[in-house]
């Protein structure tokens, strides 16, 4: 069968089990590194839970280009009001990336390993395309793409030289978006 | 795109300026800004999708984007504005306001 296909309301995407996996280790790196403080249970009291919102007004490592690249600032020329429209948006932004990451991970569960295409519910799209741009995004952050020629030149890496593997990866990633995107 | 608003330059020019109320509704743009990492494709997508617009015009904001560097995508209230650049990130834009 075709790698995509659409049918009804979602997109059977075909994965091997080997792209599935790496796929599902992608999506759960980007969901460990927006959650910093994990294992801390939220206060049930609200008042609490504001207050440590507060506290922690920078809880990303905002020296990560890929945390930097995700969470612009937002008014180039003033950090003050920058970082206060961070203090207003970054949790609502952490928790809606941490559930789109959720429906991807349940879908690649779902694939059995590939055993089953993967179903992209057209419903969901933007979690899958929103997931896979900030996968791309953080790996172009590793990878020091700020240019159309730095991507270039990666490109031409001898096959030996370990980030031509994650430039492959990376354009992979933008290959199913290109495809769900076709199809939707 | 962001000429700042010329105070006037005699009395006889007031009769052409915006009400107050309304300048100090338009007062801010969204700026999308090119970058390497996001798809054409995708980048016309939200436009349509989040803003609404109609494929044609999303497709000529991204090709400003894409061609120029940068595009203002939508122009409001500051506050609308916050939104709609909290927006673009969630989509992984590269969005910056400005006065308008």
């Amino acid at each position: 069968m075709r790698e995509f296909k659409r049918v009804g309301s979602m997109i059977k995407m075909k994965l091997s089990d080997y792209e599935a996996a790496l796929l599902e280790s992608l999506v759960e790196q980007l969901a460990e590194m927006l959650a910093t403080d994990a294992g801390v249970e939220p206060s049930s009291d609200p008042f609490v839970r504001w207050q440590a919102e507060l506290d922690a007004s920078e809880p990303l490592d905002r020296t990560d280009p890929a945390i930097k690249r995700l969470f612009p600032d937002a008014y180039p020329d003033d950090p003050v009001a920058s970082s206060e429209f961070r203090h207003l948006t970054q949790a609502k932004q952490r928790s809606d990336r941490q559930r789109q990451a959720e429906v991807v991970l349940s879908a690649l569960a779902d694939c059995e390993a590939g055993e089953h295409p993967v179903q992209v519910r057209l419903i969901e799209l933007d979690d899958w395309l929103k997931t896979f741009t900030a996968v791309r995004l953080s790996l172009a952050a590793r990878l020091g793409i700020e240019t159309a020629e730095d991507a270039a030149e990666l490109d031409g890496l001898p096959d030996e030289d370990p980030r031509l593997f994650v430039y492959r990866v990376y354009e992979w990633i933008a290959y199913l978006s290109e495809n769900l995107l076709a199809l939707a | 795109m962001s000429t700042p608003v010329q105070p006037p330059a005699s009395a006889g020019d007031t009769a052409t300026l915006n009400k107050p109320s309304e300048a100090a509704l338009v007062t801010w743009v969204t700026i999308v800004w090119d970058d390497p990492v996001n798809l054409m494709s995708y980048v016309t997508h939200v436009f349509t999708s989040y803003f609404g617009y109609p494929e044609a015009k999303a497709n000529e904001l991204m090709l400003q984007v894409h061609n120029q560097g940068k595009a203002a995508v939508s122009a409001g209230s500051r506050e609308q504005m916050e939104i709609d650049v909290d927006a673009m990130h969630g989509y992984g834009l590269w969005a910056t306001m400005e006065p308008g």
